[in-house]
C-alpha cells in the first residue's frame, strides 16, 4: 500500500509538469493581450510598451514559461498581472467560500441521491423510477443559470424569503447570514450533482439486484427494504467513492456559472475574471491547484476503494 | 401511459412557471427587501429635504483592480476612487469645478501654471494635505520605476513637466513648451498621500493600497474580495460633511441576477442596458437617468485593407450615403432616447465640438452615383464583428442589408471578443474593411490626434492627410483659445469631408437610481464614475 501511494505521488510530478505546459501553451496561443486590459483610450504607446516590458510580456513565450517555472519550484505561484496581488493569497482567500458551497452541495447531493437511486433501481420501469428519472433528466439538461434565475425569482422576488446577491449582507458577519445566502446557490448545485449521482446509483442498484447474494437474502425471507438498505447499499456505495474523488477538484474550481449568477466570492468567479483579463499567472495557479486536488482526490478514492472492497487489493 | 405521464409532468412544470411569471406583475408594488442594509429607520424628514444618514449600494461588475488613482484604469476602480480620493478639479461642459484646488492660473506666456490648494485640507487619517502631496504624486507618476500609465501625459515634446512647491498650498507646474491640453492632464492627477507612500519602492504593489488613505467624501472601511467594498462618511471633508453614512460597491457579475437584486432592494444604483429599461421602469421604484457618456459609436473604414476597396474617399462617402443614421440608432439602441445622432468625430462634451459639419445620410441614388463615378462595381467588403456584442451584431446586420441595396456585398466575420480586440487594435491588419466601434477620448480634442494623425498608434482607419497632421500639431501647441478653436473646427470638417469614419451616435449610459435617494443633480452624473461628487447624495 505504501509503495502504491509513493509511486502514485511520484507520477504526479511529470503529470503536473505536462498540465502546466499545456495550460501555458493554450493561454499563449489564444488571441488577446493581457496588457490590453490596462489600456485606456488616451494612453500613450510608450506607456503601453513600458508596462509590457515591466511585466516581462515582451520576452519570448518559452522564456516566460521558464521564469514562471523557476518561481514555482521555489514555492512561488507568482503575482496577478492585473492587480499585482500574490496568486496563492488570492486562491486561499477565495477557497473557504468555494469549499463551503461545493462541500455542502456535494454532501446534500450524495445524501439525497443514495435513497433516490436505490428506490429508482429497485422499482425499475415503474412509476417511482420514472418520476426520479424525469427529475434527473431535468437536472442534467436544464442550464444552471436558468434554474438559478428561476429560483431567485421565486424565493427572493416573489416570496422575499432569501437574498440574491453575494455571501453576506453588507457589514453583517454571522454564520446564519452566510447560511441564508448559501441556500439558493447550494440548492442549484446540489440539484445538478444529484441528477448525475442518481443515475450512477440507479444502474449500480439494478446490477446488484441480479447478484446471487440478493437472491439468497430473498430466499431466506428478508424483506425487500432490508435487502435494499442493508446489503445492496454497501455495494452501491463503491461508485460513490469514485465520484467523490473526482469531485475533489470541483471542490476548489467551484462552479463558474453558479458563482457568477449569485455573485458568490469563490474560485470559480475568480477564474472567470482571470480568463477574461488573460491573467496567466492566476489562470495557471488555479489550474495547477485543481490538478493537484484532482490527482489527490483520485488517489484517495483508490485507497478507500481498497478498504471498502478488499478484492481490489488482492487483484493488485 | 408513458406519454401521458410525461405530458402531465411537463404541464405541471409549465403551469408553475407561468404562475411564477404572472405573479410578478401584481406584486411589484409591495417592497420589503430581504437583504437591504439601507437604514430606512432614521428620523423622518420632509420629502426631498436633504437629511443625514442611510447607506447607498451601487452595483458594479467586477472587483476593483487597485484602489489607487495613479494606477486605476478600469471602470470599477475609477468609480470607487472618485468617492475615496478627491480630485484637484473637474471639468463639465468646459467649466471647472474646484475640489482640492482653489484656483489654477496660467502665466502670460502659458509656460507656468500656478495651482492653489484650499487651506486646511486633511487626509482621512488626519494628516494635512499640502503642496508636498501634489508634488510627490506628480513625481511618482513621472518615475519610470513606479509604472504609472499616465506618465507620458506629463511629458511634452520629449521633456518632462516640472512640479515645484512654492508654499504649503501652492504648486507651480513648469512646461517645456506651450501645451493647452495640460489642464486636461491635471484633471486626471488625483493626489495620493506622501506620508503613506513615501518609502515604498513599488507603490503599485504596495500592501498599503489594501487600506487606502484618501481625501474624498468617503473613507475606506472594508473590502471583502469578490463581495463588496464599503466606504464610510468622512466628517472632515472640505466641502462639508456628506449626507450618507456609507456607500457600498457590491460586486454583481451577472447582469440578470443583478437586475433582480436591484428590484429586490439589494442594490440601489446600477447601469442598465437599453433592453432592460422598461422592466425596471415599470416597477415605479427607480429614477431612470440616461446621460451622455462622451462616447462616439461609429462605423470604421479600414482604408488600407489588402483589396484597397475603401482607399477612395468617394467609396466611403457612397457607403455613408447608403445608410440612415436614424434607422441605425433605432436598430441598435432601440430608441433615440439613448443615443444622439453624431456627425463630428468630437463628442459633445469635448471642447470646440460642432455637429454642423458635412454629413452623408440616407440617399441611395447619390450613393449609386458616387460608386459609378468612382468606377467601382461588384464591391465586396468584410465586416468584423465581436460575437455576443449586441450593438455590433445589430449594426452589422443592418449595414449588410442596406449596402446590398446599392450593390455592395458585405461578408460578416464573427469572432470571439479577444480575437476581435486583437484584430481591431492591430493597425497592420489588412483582412477586413468594416467594423462597428466606439471610443471615449475625454474633453480635450488633442486626445483625438492618436486616432487620426498619420501613423498614430490608434489610427485604426489608417487615415493619412498632411493637412490634418498639421492642424493637430497646431491645436496642441496653440495657447490662444480662439485660434485653437478654429483649428479644431476645421479638423472636424475635413475629417467629415474625407468620410474617414461614419459617425453614428453619441451614446448614452443609462443608470437606474432608487427613488429613495435624492441630490442627483448636485452629485452630477458623470461618465464612467457615475457620481462626480457623491457627498451630495442623500436619503429622502
Amino acid at each position: 500500500m505504501r509503495q502504491l501511494i509513493a509511486r502514485r505521488l511520484l507520477q504526479t510530478i511529470p503529470l503536473l509538469f505536462f498540465v502546466s505546459i499545456v495550460c501555458f501553451a493554450l493561454i499563449k496561443m489564444a488571441p488577446g493581450d493581457p496588457v490590453l486590459s490596462f489600456v485606456t483610450p488616451n494612453m500613450h504607446a510608450e506607456d503601453i510598451e513600458r508596462i509590457r516590458h515591466n511585466l516581462g510580456l515582451d520576452k519570448p513565450a518559452y522564456v516566460q514559461y521558464f521564469l514562471w517555472l523557476k518561481e514555482l519550484v521555489q514555492g512561488n505561484l507568482g503575482y496577478s498581472l492585473v492587480n499585482h496581488q500574490p496568486v496563492l493569497d488570492q486562491i486561499l482567500d477565495r477557497l473557504p467560500a468555494t469549499a463551503g458551497l461545493m462541500g455542502s452541495a456535494i454532501a446534500l447531493a450524495v445524501l439525497l441521491a443514495i435513497p433516490l437511486g436505490l428506490v429508482a433501481g429497485a422499482n425499475r420501469s415503474r412509476w417511482p423510477d420514472k418520476l426520479i428519472n424525469f427529475i434527473s433528466y431535468i437536472g442534467i439538461s436544464v442550464p444552471l443559470f436558468w434554474l438559478a434565475i428561476l429560483l431567485i425569482y421565486l424565493f427572493a422576488i416573489e416570496l422575499h424569503w432569501l437574498p440574491i446577491m453575494g455571501m453576506r449582507t453588507i457589514g453583517v458577519n454571522s454564520a446564519l447570514d452566510v447560511l441564508k445566502h448559501g441556500i439558493l446557490p447550494c440548492a442549484v448545485l446540489a440539484f445538478s450533482f444529484l441528477s448525475v449521482y442518481v443515475r450512477y446509483i440507479r444502474s449500480s442498484t439494478i446490477g446488484q439486484l441480479k447478484e446471487d447474494y440478493v437472491q439468497i437474502q430473498y430466499a431466506f425471507g428478508s424483506s425487500k427494504r432490508l435487502v435494499l438498505f442493508r446489503h445492496v447499499l454497501k455495494h452501491v456505495l463503491l461508485p460513490i467513492i469514485t465520484l467523490l474523488g473526482i469531485s475533489m477538484a470541483e471542490l476548489v474550481t467551484g462552479a463558474i456559472v453558479t458563482e457568477t449568477v449569485f455573485s458568490w466570492p469563490g474560485i470559480g468567479s475568480l477564474g472567470m475574471t482571470a480568463v477574461r483579463g488573460m491573467d496567466y499567472p492566476l489562470i495557471m495557479g488555479i489550474t495547477l491547484f485543481s490538478a493537484v486536488l484532482l490527482i489527490v482526490g483520485n488517489l484517495l478514492a483508490d485507497i478507500l476503494y481498497g478498504f471498502a472492497d478488499p478484492r481490489i487489493n488482492k487483484a493488485r | 401511459m408513458r406519454k401521458g405521464f410525461y405530458g402531465f409532468l411537463t404541464l405541471a412544470l409549465l403551469s408553475l412557471l407561468i404562475s411564477a411569471c404572472s405573479g410578478g406583475n401584481n406584486s411589484n408594488s409591495e417592497a420589503s427587501p430581504t437583504g437591504s442594509a439601507s437604514a430606512t429607520g432614521s428620523a423622518p424628514a420632509a420629502e426631498g429635504q436633504p437629511k443625514d444618514g442611510g447607506s447607498l449600494i451601487i452595483g458594479v461588475q467586477s472587483d476593483p483592480t487597485i484602489l489607487n488613482p495613479i494606477y486605476a484604469g478600469d471602470r470599477v476602480s475609477l468609480t470607487i476612487d472618485q468617492a475615496l480620493y478627491a480630485p484637484l478639479f473637474q471639468v463639465n461642459n468646459g467649466k471647472k469645478t474646484f475640489y482640492l484646488a482653489d484656483s489654477l492660473e496660467p502665466s502670460a506666456d502659458n509656460l507656468t501654471y500656478t495651482l492653489k490648494l484650499k487651506s486646511g485640507l486633511t487626509w482621512h487619517d488626519g494628516q494635512p494635505l499640502t503642496a508636498d502631496d501634489v508634488v510627490f504624486t506628480f513625481n511618482a507618476i513621472l518615475d519610470e520605476k513606479q509604472n504609472s500609465m499616465f506618465r507620458e501625459n506629463l511629458i511634452v515634446g520629449g521633456k518632462p513637466i516640472q512640479a515645484v512647491k512654492v508654499d504649503d498650498t501652492t504648486v507651480e507646474f513648469k512646461l517645456p513648451q506651450v501645451n493647452p491640453s495640460f489642464e486636461a492632464t491635471l484633471v486626471q492627477l488625483t493626489p495620493i498621500p506622501k506620508h503613506v507612500f513615501e518609502n515604498e519602492a513599488n507603490i503599485e504593489k504596495s500592501t498599503k493600497n489594501n487600506a487606502p488613505v484618501g481625501s474624498g467624501a468617503f473613507k475606506f472601511k472594508e473590502y471583502k474580495t469578490g463581495e463588496y467594498v464599503t466606504l464610510e462618511r468622512f466628517d472632515n471633508y472640505f466641502a462639508g460633511k456628506p449626507h450618507l453614512d456609507s456607500i457600498t460597491y457590491r460586486i454583481a457579475k451577472d447582469t440578470n441576477s443583478a437586475n433582480l437584486a436591484l428590484q429586490n432592494g439589494e442594490i440601489n444604483v446600477k447601469y442598465l442596458d437599453p433592453q432592460d429599461v422598461s422592466t425596471i421602469e415599470n416597477t415605479g421604484k427607480f429614477d431612470i437617468k440616461p446621460y451622455s457618456e462622451g462616447r462616439l459609436a461609429y462605423l470604421l473604414f479600414n482604408e488600407d485593407s489588402d483589396t484597397g476597396a475603401l482607399a477612395k474617399k468617394e467609396v466611403r462617402q457612397a457607403i455613408s450615403y447608403a445608410l440612415s443614421r436614424d434607422e441605425l440608432i433605432q436598430t441598435v439602441y432601440g430608441s433615440s432616447d439613448y443615443a444622439d445622432p453624431a456627425k463630428s468625430f468630437v463628442t459633445p462634451d469635448g471642447l470646440f465640438h460642432t455637429n454642423d459639419v458635412t454629413s452623408y445620410d440616407n440617399d441611395v441614388e447619390k450613393a449609386k452615383e458616387l460608386l459609378k463615378a468612382a468606377g467601382v462595381s461588384n464591391l465586396k467588403l468584410r465586416f468584423i464583428v465581436s460575437s455576443g456584442n449586441k450593438a455590433q451584431e445589430a449594426a452589422s446586420l443592418y449595414i449588410q442589408q442596406k449596402l446590398k441595396a446599392v450593390g455592395i456585398d458585405v461578408e460578416l466575420q464573427n469572432m470571439d471578443a479577444s480575437a476581435y480586440g486583437q484584430k481591431f487594435t492591430d493597425t497592420s491588419a489588412k483582412d477586413y474593411e468594416l467594423s462597428y466601434a466606439g471610443y471615449i477620448m475625454g474633453y480635450d480634442p488633442d486626445a483625438y490626434s492618436i486616432l487620426f494623425k498619420t501613423g498614430a498608434n490608434s489610427n485604426y482607419a489608417r487615415y493619412s492627410n498632411p493637412e490634418v497632421d498639421q492642424l493637430f500639431a497646431q491645436g496642441a501647441g496653440e495657447a490662444d483659445e480662439a485660434k485653437r478653436g478654429e483649428a479644431y473646427k476645421k479638423l472636424q470638417e475635413i475629417i467629415a469631408q474625407d468620410a474617414v469614419i461614419y459617425p453614428v451616435a453619441y451614446t448614452k449610459t443609462i443608470v437606474a437610481i432608487d427613488k429613495k435617494f435624492g441630490g442627483l443633480d448636485e452629485a452630477v452624473l458623470k461618465p464612467v464614475v457615475i457620481f462626480e461628487d457623491p457627498s451630495k447624495l442623500y436619503l429622502k
